[in-house]
């Protein structure tokens, strides 16, 4: 008698979870895993030159640009997250700014102790003016160099006067796609010649 | 009670230091310019030649001459720099032994490649810590010095390495052949205070024959690497960190710099400071006191002879496998050249 009220409630608790647990629907269809990001493995130049004798286009990639390249796809980890991907590049960055501050602390603190020397002024007025610029620098961007785009902007016209143009090239692995493609970052123009 | 450690070695005048003059100071600056010159001359045209031969014949002897300048200038008590002296050898101790256990770790294949930029990144920063508690603890043994500058100093050039740890490490190769010139500097103050003001003029030569290089180079082919012992050349003169420079000033000036290095161990310092025979341990001031160590000192310099010998023999039987242990092995005479610099500033 006990195992049948047993039985009993054990099948009334499966009918009921049925409802909740949609048992009478189908398994949705698997969602497609999303697309993978292309990742930045190598930065290197790239060159185009017209060649009127040529009849087929070729990427010429030397054996050091390729050694290069295989030393950066071997490091390349196929399945790891956005941020291990970050931790993983940003450690010497973080191990850099730590050690400038310690830098900065440091100096400050032997200036502090080391009396009022006028040698110790200038060196304190150098070290100060250092922090000002450097911070100007990273608020302004200044460091950084001109868009990508600024060095393919006269390709039209230097392939066209049959010149070589020479700028630098990002090599992504994208998952998808077949041969190598070539983007070229080049804005259209306004009639005034500014670009959009 | 004699206090070794507060004196300063060799401190005399330059009429006690060294009675019987071997060399006038015109000789002695007509000696540095020839060499300067020549080796300029030879590692312009021929440097990997140039290269090879000159690993082959100083490397073993200018360590062996460092040893016995090292000794020459090694207290026999410690007294007050003996915190001075215990950091400087477990440094260097430690260092050596972690800078050869890198690329054992690699080739056994516990470290990934991926990783060998921090590993440098690491060693590099634990060899400036080890310079800056080493001028540090130099400048408490004067209480007019204020020598607190290591520290930032120290941190500010570590924030450098870790943005890129391997030019650093580059930076360390090319930096140090000039070390040389920084003891010979200070030795002449010590022994040849008049010669001072003709070697500085001197020195005026080496950035000129660098410029003159880099302007005859700078546009040069690069060299041809495709074996491995030039390829271990101009790895280690920076040709792969360096791709947009050409390999050939690249070489050319690392064996300069090299030789200007091998002139001062090899060629000055023994020609202004001998003071006897070379193999005669009692003008080592250890050895020579009556509680010294002689026999152990005698030992030391046999067994640096041994070793010089056994380079030769390995350069002559593989010289690309040999050139490779030699330089990793060298880091010991890198490292000890910052604590006796230290104890002659």
């Amino acid at each position: 008698m006990k195992k049948m009220l047993l039985l009993c409630a054990a099948g009334l608790i499966v009918l009921a979870s049925v409802i909740s647990a949609d048992a009478d629907i189908a398994l949705p269809k698997p969602s497609p895993t999303p697309a993978k990001e292309a990742r930045v493995v190598r930065y290197t130049g790239l060159t185009i030159v017209p060649d009127a004798k040529s009849y087929e286009a070729r990427l010429q990639i030397p054996e050091s640009e390729l050694k290069g390249l295989r030393d950066a796809l071997a490091m390349v980890q196929p399945d790891e997250s956005m941020l291990q991907r970050l931790a993983h590049s940003s450690t010497r960055t973080i191990m850099a700014g730590v050690f400038l501050f310690l830098s900065f602390s440091f100096a400050g603190v032997w200036l502090a102790r080391s009396g009022q020397r006028r040698g110790h002024k200038a060196i304190a007025a150098l070290l100060v003016g250092t922090a000002l610029i450097g911070a100007a620098a990273v608020i302004t961007r200044a460091n950084a160099g001109p868009p990508g785009s600024f060095r393919w902007k006269g390709l039209p016209q230097a392939l066209s006067e049959g010149r070589a143009t020479q700028g630098g090239v990002q090599i992504e692995i994208v998952p998808e796609g077949n041969g190598l493609k070539l983007i070229i970052p080049l804005k259209k123009t306004k009639p005034n010649g500014d670009e959009e | 009670m004699e206090r070794t450690a507060n004196i300063d070695l060799v401190r005399l005048s330059p009429e006690r230091a060294l009675p019987a003059t071997r060399v006038s100071a015109r000789l002695f600056a007509a000696a540095l310019f020839s060499v300067a010159i020549l080796s300029a001359v030879l590692a312009g045209w021929i440097p990997f030649q140039f290269s090879l031969v000159t690993v082959f014949l100083f490397a073993g002897p200018h360590n062996w001459f460092e040893l016995r300048y090292f000794l020459m200038r090694l207290p026999r008590r410690l007294g007050r720099s003996r915190n001075f002296f215990v950091v400087a050898f477990a440094g260097i101790a430690l260092l050596t032994a972690a800078y050869l256990s890198l690329p054992l770790l690699f080739y056994s294949r516990i470290w990934s490649g991926a990783n060998w930029p921090l590993a440098i990144a690491v060693w590099n920063t634990l060899l400036l810590l080890w310079l800056a508690t080493l001028v540090w603890l130099r400048g408490k043994q004067h209480a007019r010095r204020n020598w607190g500058w290591a520290w930032p100093l120290a941190f500010a050039l570590a924030a450098l390495n870790w943005i890129t740890p391997e030019m650093f490490s580059l930076a360390i190769v090319y930096a140090h052949p000039l070390v040389a010139l920084w003891f010979l500097d200070r030795h002449l103050s010590r022994t040849r205070p008049a010669w001072l003001s003709t070697y500085r003029r001197c020195l005026l030569l080496v950035p000129i024959l660098i410029a003159g290089i880099i302007w005859q180079l700078s546009g040069t082919a690069s060299l041809a690497d495709d074996n491995g012992l030039a390829w271990r050349v101009t790895q280690h003169a920076g040709a792969e960190l360096l791709p947009n420079v050409s390999s050939h000033l690249l070489v050319s000036l690392h064996v300069f710099l090299e030789m200007l290095h091998y002139g001062v161990w090899l060629i000055a310092l023994p020609l202004i400071g001998a003071r006897g025979t070379l193999w005669n341990v009692k003008t080592i001031p250890v050895a020579r006191h009556s509680q010294g160590f002689p026999k152990i000192v005698g030992a030391v310099l046999l067994a640096g002879l041994s070793v010089v010998v056994l380079l030769w023999v390995g350069f002559s039987t593989n010289y690309a496998a040999t050139r490779d242990l030699y330089f990793a092995i060298a880091i010991a005479h890198v490292l000890a050249e910052a604590p006796f610099l230290l104890r002659m500033i």
